[in-house]
């Protein structure tokens, strides 16, 4: 008996299930955005703290998608629009998280 | 022993202020198609607006991009192109592999080459940038399904676009105790993409084509192909066995632009019970070729399994600080400068990262064979408990289980706030005298350039490649020109000793496949041509064209 996990969204048995995080139907909330891919160099001594200073959202959009100098770019197909805009507001309105380290 | 105190904010502080004005956003609507683009050889205008159109009708018009403006983000690379030969002129993203399937048809008919990515996040390789002017991304990103892990055969099969972030947590999500094997940017990019370009990580499972098992090929004129044991009635045994029967052809879709792979196999380690990570320090430039010499007979012989980094203190020192903290002067930074400061902050000038894994006896035996061996020549061999919290060791600690971070982006800012890494990596076998001339031309044609000797070695077993980082300021014309002609003096300067490149950015594939020699070239050509005659994937990969 073959004992393979089907990974169908964590949902087992659900061969070839629809499974899309970036798709629009099923966008990830920003922390998880921020926490798997921003986080890693912002806040961890790569890039500068950009949480707790009131970036203006439309701004950190347009760095996700340009990259900016050592900064990836980040295209729609990695972080959906509507996943995109949701991160935007929420670094926007983030506190500054005392455990990231950088300034 | 404690870290440095690194503060990097200022750094880019000022440029993401700036950013806005611009005029970076992704999404602007309808813009002219095409406009102001270098087309493909033989791809006319309106050839190429009828196959952006024909693909809209495959994925639907939010996913396809075909302006300067909305392909900006596949347009960001850290290669030197002074030209601005390597940008896309456009990008489609579709979402399974019949659509793959519909846009290879379609590009067939228009002519239009499809240049496909993964993840299109390998850094100084290119990213998502093109090898010749005038193609479309084949964006394969959206494609992230994790199809199946199977905990008893320790194997998983999943799709161009799963990360390693995402494999972690499905991994962790479902507590299966199998451990994955990372590059050094593992968040961000994944096991397929890495693998067809035969990246390496740094547990025992470091050589990823190794352990990669059967691949799903969309062929360049639509058909499937199942690899190994995937084409049988019952493909059980798909991600178990590599070689399936008749000619193996798994290769010939890595570094190459012969299909597109749109579903992969790979082998999964399991966690062992005891892991302990080690350093040896050493202090001198010159100490490279004993470091090689001692380590070859551990690696062959297994006692030390994993794909072994061994760190110059330049390439260290610049994930964690800029160069204006190391060294003053426009010349390369000397080896006392980088020596210097590496001891404050607790490196040598080589480095060299392993780990043991098994358990607590069988490292407790490995260990004393270790320690014997590099104190034997002078080597200072450091765990945990001597490193403490030290930045570098951590960084390496947790690559070398399989852990995930983005510590090595911090080499972009080491030249200033531009932004350009391209990575020249040169294969020798793993003895002594190989590297050092090979350190010693490095540091040559760097320096007459004005570059800094930022470089390590990764250790496989029998050979090592010589991963060079050259940084540079890609704000700067000038400096970007000079980087293009000083990577090219690399590629050729080596490759008149034999020591050719592993690997290479879209900005000189061609020049590395001319290392390898003329019948080279043309039996790949002919494979292209049989397999491939329109040319629409990919031309210019790897230098076939």
């Amino acid at each position: 008996m073959r004992r393979a996990l089907i990974a169908g969204c964590g949902v087992a048995g659900l061969a070839a299930a629809a499974c899309s995080p970036s798709a629009a139907s099923s966008p990830r909330p920003p922390e998880k955005v921020y926490a798997s891919t921003c986080g890693y160099c912002h806040g961890a001594n790569v890039g500068p703290i950009i949480r707790g200073r009131a970036l203006p959202a439309e701004q950190v959009t347009a760095v996700v998608r340009g990259g900016l100098n050592g900064m990836p770019a980040f295209r729609p197909s990695e972080i959906s629009p509507a996943e995109l805009d949701a991160l935007a507001q929420w670094v926007e309105a983030s506190k500054a998280d005392p455990k990231e380290k950088g300034k | 022993m404690s870290g440095p105190t690194i503060d990097r904010r200022g750094l880019i502080g000022a440029g993401v202020a700036g950013a806005a004005a611009l005029g970076l956003a992704a999404c602007s609507g309808e813009a002219p198609v095409g406009q102001g683009a270098t087309l493909a050889k033989g791809v006319s205008k309106a050839d190429f607006a009828g196959a952006i159109k024909a693909f809209r009708a495959v994925v639907g018009d939010e996913w396809v991009f075909a302006d300067p403006e909305t392909v900006k983000p596949w347009a960001k690379t850290y290669v030197p192109d002074p030209g601005g030969r390597h940008r896309p002129v456009g990008a489609v993203c579709p979402a399974t592999v019949e659509e793959v399937q519909e846009l290879v048809r379609l590009a067939n008919q228009f002519k239009q080459p499809l240049w496909p990515v993964s993840t299109g996040k390998n850094m100084g390789y290119g990213m998502s940038s093109t090898a010749a002017p005038g193609q479309v991304v084949l964006d394969l990103k959206r494609m992230n399904r994790i199809i199946s892990v199977d905990p008893d055969l320790c194997t998983a099969l999943v799709e161009p676009g799963v990360t390693y972030q995402q494999l972690h947590d499905y991994l962790a999500e479902n507590k299966i105790p199998l451990w994955i094997d990372v590059p050094t940017v593992g968040p961000i990019v994944g096991p397929v993409g890495n693998t067809l370009d035969r990246g390496v990580g740094y547990t025992p499972y470091g050589e990823h084509f190794m352990v990669q098992c059967g691949m799903e090929v969309v062929m360049p004129d639509g058909e499937i192909l199942k690899t190994g044991m995937g084409s049988t009635s019952n493909p059980s045994a798909w991600q178990a066995f590599k070689w399936g029967y008749g000619p193996y052809l798994d290769g010939i879709f890595t570094q190459s632009n012969f299909g597109v792979v749109t579903k992969m196999g790979l082998w999964l380690m399991p966690a062992p019970p005891v892991y302990k990570p080690f350093v040896v320090r050493h202090p001198k430039m010159e100490d490279v070729s004993r470091i090689v010499d001692a380590m070859r007979p551990m690696r062959i012989n297994n006692i030390i399994p994993n794909v072994v980094l061994m760190m110059g203190a330049g390439y260290q020192l610049a994930m964690f600080n800029r160069r204006g903290d190391v060294w003053q002067g426009t010349e390369p930074v000397p080896d006392a400068a980088f020596e210097k400061v590496g001891a404050e902050q607790g490196l040598g000038m080589w480095n060299t990262y392993f780990a043991l894994y098994g358990t607590p006896g069988m490292i407790a035996e490995s260990e004393k064979i270790v320690r014997g061996a590099f104190e034997a020549i002078g080597g200072e061999v450091l765990t945990e408990e001597e490193m403490g919290d030290n930045p570098y060791f951590h960084h390496h600690a947790t690559l070398m289980r399989g852990g995930l971070n983005l510590d090595e982006v911090g080499l972009l800012r080491w030249k200033g706030a531009g932004g350009g890494l391209a990575w020249f990596a040169p294969v020798a076998p793993a003895k002594g005298d190989e590297t050092r001339g090979q350190t010693e031309l490095a540091k040559q044609i760097l320096g007459k350039h004005g570059f800094d000797y930022t470089a390590a070695f990764a250790i496989g077993s029998r050979e090592l490649h010589h991963i060079i980082a050259l940084l540079y300021d890609k704000s700067d014309p000038e400096e970007e020109k000079r980087a293009d002609a000083c990577y090219r003096e690399l590629v050729t300067g080596f490759g008149e000793k034999g020591w050719a490149s592993y690997r290479t950015g879209v900005h000189a594939m061609d020049l590395v496949a001319q290392q390898y020699g003329e019948v080279n070239r043309t039996v790949n050509a002919r494979i292209k041509d049989a397999l491939d005659p329109n040319h629409i994937i990919a031309p210019g990969k790897s230098g076939i064209a």
